[in-house]
């Protein structure tokens, strides 16, 4: 028995296929990344809608044989699969066993299946107890239709759905912190209200006929405390009315504490919402920048866009600046983008990721770099250098390009002073005015381009002026006319912006 | 007036490197400083040329003669301070060329209000580099080297000398590809003070004065700056 549970978790455990199924079963459920996860959840919520819909309009209806039968096996083998399959990804017990196998191996002692196959059944027993298990569980039971009371279960499956609404979780997850609070008041609630109903019972037992047990006597209480006031159970003492009186007061000032403590757990909680939606929601687009530090430069960079930018986020640790750029309507999170934690909240694995050190700091920046590229080497790092001197501490660290506000300020001052005309020329150039883009163009293997002569491309006649071009990281300044393009050299034209686009039309087609 | 000659008033954060690169590139430099701190790190820094002063008093802006420096460049850590400062510069000197930094689109704004010839934005070209590493990261990277003549490629402005074989022709007909430079644009002085770029696609005659700017590799720079001297005759 032993040594088939054995050989059959070793087997499973050197499966790649067995993990990589697993793994890719996980994501789906679980995940965020995959891509059809979405497809998923939205045919669950339409299982779950049409079988409660089903429920509702049979009560007065009838309702087709294959709806029943639709509602009955269908809906509820697809909430059992993946009840099993929810469970299946929820821990590795093959793992736990093969792993105490190599350890009893090299301790030379006997190797016990039973200790580690509890420990892994116990987790798996502990996920199955959590709210959200159960709710799946039970969602599965199909309203049988003869037995009226079953059909509850249906609501089951309404709660199925909050596994899908980020909202609701959210608000779980807020009463959830306050829990201390709202278990006091519930304590206190409780207490009041068995109190007055006690009261209420000695007191008008016999006189009021409404009042027959204690039962009617806590109801009239609870309805009295909420506010609710059905009215159809009411005192007709004089006492009665006192404890009446009581009960109200006392019900006022609980459902004003109970409203303030919920009010008072979201405002707290309202930022931290607002700022995780706005990391998840970047995450799902495919490439994105991370803007670190909300400073004169980022101002500058969001003034200068010329096209919508959608995929960004601002990450500042200061309020102020926070402020200051939620003002000025741009999305931003109030994090310290030099921890890890915050970096590593984003979609790394399957996103490209440009990083935007631009804070005053160069500490900050070069920590920034350093921590990005230690979460993934993938991620690319344009940092801000503002000592110039330590350039090569930015080298080391892995940025990808380094921005140099104050060397660009040198040549520019440098410029304006010995060659003014140049500096416009420059200004221009680097500013990119419409009239003097340099604008680079990647040859690919399957471009018109390939195989011709510089000589041959007429860069004049489409008003462009060919500077040189670059092959495997060298560059070739204004490379003689007979020199062939070869794949993937990179061009560096100069021209209007019209002149490239148009250049790069005719020429990106296939051979 | 001595030629190259600067008087930089501020040795903050961006004044320590605007010092040093204008020392390296062999200017006259004088600094002035109103902060007692910044004042001793020049000292300290090695410049001779540094004065602690209150540049708010006009009086003492008069003593250090500005006329007789070519460019005055502000770069005053305050930016308050730098604009009060290029104001009372420009209302003392009429005719001096007085540059300021800024770091913000305001400042911009309020240093050309207060009269500086040019104004240099900290973050513009910084910021602008950003979009353009997004989009074309290999030409950024190219075109950086050329600005700061890393590889020995750069820019340079020439003026076309009387009598020069360029005079009379169009700058399409000149091929400058024999020189190993080339074109990027030019001020026609008979159109008008402003810069052309030669991809603009307008026809240019080059005349004596006019001035031309080419991209290409230093030497060839300076070699073609001595062959434009020559006469077509000789050539």
């Amino acid at each position: 028995m032993k040594q088939i549970f054995l050989s059959f978790a070793l087997k499973l455990r050197n499966s790649k296929r067995y993990k990589e199924a697993k793994a890719y079963i996980w994501e789906l459920l679980n995940g965020t990344s995959n891509p059809y996860k979405k497809y998923l959840d939205i045919f669950i919520i339409f299982l779950i809608v049409t079988s409660v819909f089903i429920l509702v309009y049979e009560v007065t209806n009838p309702v087709p044989v294959w709806l029943d039968y639709y509602d009955f096996y269908f809906v509820s083998f697809v909430f059992f699969l993946e009840y099993i399959l929810r469970l299946w990804v929820h821990n590795d017990l093959s793992k736990y066993i093969v792993e105490e196998y190599r350890d009893a191996q090299f301790l030379h002692r006997e190797f016990e299946l039973w200790p580690v196959l509890k420990q892994g059944l116990k987790e798996k027993l502990n996920y199955m107890i959590t709210p959200s298990a159960i709710v799946d569980l039970l969602a599965i039971f199909p309203a049988y239709r003869p037995l009226r009371v079953l059909r509850i279960f249906v609501l089951f499956r309404m709660l199925k759905l909050l596994r899908y609404t980020k909202s609701i979780n959210q608000f779980v997850e807020v009463i959830n912190n306050k829990r201390f609070e709202l278990l006091t008041l519930l304590f206190l609630l409780f207490f009041i209200v068995i109190t007055a109903g006690i009261a209420i019972y000695v007191l008008e037992e016999r006189i009021n006929p409404q009042i027959t047990s204690l039962f009617d006597a806590v109801y009239w209480s609870l309805v009295t405390i909420t506010t609710v006031g059905y009215g159809d159970v009411a005192p007709v003492t004089d006492a009665g009315r006192a404890i009446s009186m009581l009960t109200i007061i006392a019900g006022i000032g609980m459902i004003s504490f109970a409203t303030s403590v919920i009010v008072s757990a979201f405002s707290e909680r309202l930022n931290e919402i607002k700022e995780s939606r706005i990391i998840e929601q970047v995450n799902k687009s495919k490439s994105f920048l991370i803007i670190c530090g909300y400073g004169q430069m980022a101002k500058m960079f969001f003034r200068q866009r010329r096209d919508q930018l959608d995929n960004y986020v601002i990450l500042d640790k200061d309020i102020k600046r926070v402020e200051q750029a939620k003002k000025d309507g741009y999305k931003v999170v109030q994090e310290d983008a030099s921890r890890f934690e915050i970096l590593s909240k984003f979609n790394v694995k399957h996103a490209n990721i440009t990083i935007l050190c631009l804070t005053a700091s160069d500490v900050e920046n070069i920590y920034i770099t350093l921590n990005a590229k230690s979460i993934s080497r993938k991620m690319k790092v344009i940092a801000r250098v503002n000592d110039i001197n330590i350039v090569s501490k930015f080298e080391y660290a892995g940025a990808d390009h380094l921005l140099m506000p104050n060397q660009v300020v040198n040549t520019m001052i440098s410029t304006a002073i010995t060659q003014p005309t140049m500096y416009k020329a420059i200004h221009a150039i680097l500013t990119g005015k419409s009239i003097a883009r340099i604008d680079e163009m990647h040859v690919h293997e399957e471009h018109s381009l390939v195989g011709k002569s510089v000589g041959e491309l007429d860069f004049k006649k489409n008003k462009l002026l060919f500077i040189g071009l670059e092959r495997k990281g060298e560059f070739f300044f204004n490379p003689p006319a007979t020199e062939i393009i070869q794949n993937y050299d990179i061009l560096l034209l100069m021209g209007r912006k019209i002149s490239l686009e148009y250049f790069r039309d005719i020429h990106e087609g296939i051979r | 007036m001595y030629k190259r000659s600067i008087l930089l008033f501020g040795y903050g954060s961006h004044g320590k490197f605007v010092a040093k690169g204008l020392q390296e590139d062999g200017f006259l430099l004088k600094i002035i400083e109103s902060n007692h701190d910044y004042y001793l790190q020049a000292k300290d820094d090695g410049f001779m040329e540094v004065e602690h002063m209150d540049v708010t008093n006009d009086r003492l802006l008069e003593v250090l003669d500005p006329q007789n420096y070519e460019k005055l460049v502000c770069v005053m850590e305050d930016e308050h301070l730098n604009v009060f400062l290029t104001l009372s510069l420009r209302s003392l000197f009429k005719e001096s060329y007085i540059l300021s930094i800024s770091d913000s689109i305001h400042t911009t704004k309020k240093l050309k209000m207060a009269g500086a010839n040019k104004v240099i934005d900290l973050y513009e070209v910084s910021a602008n580099k950003i979009h353009n590493i997004l989009k074309r990261p290999v030409a950024t990277k190219l075109l950086e080297g050329f600005v700061s003549k890393k590889d020995g490629i750069g820019f340079k402005e020439m003026i076309v000398p009387q009598n020069s074989f360029l005079e009379g022709k169009t700058t399409d007909e000149i091929d400058f590809s024999p020189y190993g430079v080339l074109l990027i644009g030019m001020i026609d002085e008979m159109l008008g003070h402003t810069f052309v770029f030669i991809t603009a696609g307008i026809n240019h005659e080059l005349n004596h004065g006019d001035t031309i700017v080419c991209i290409g590799s230093e030497e060839s720079l300076n070699a073609f700056a001595e062959e434009i001297k020559k006469e077509e005759s000789i050539l």
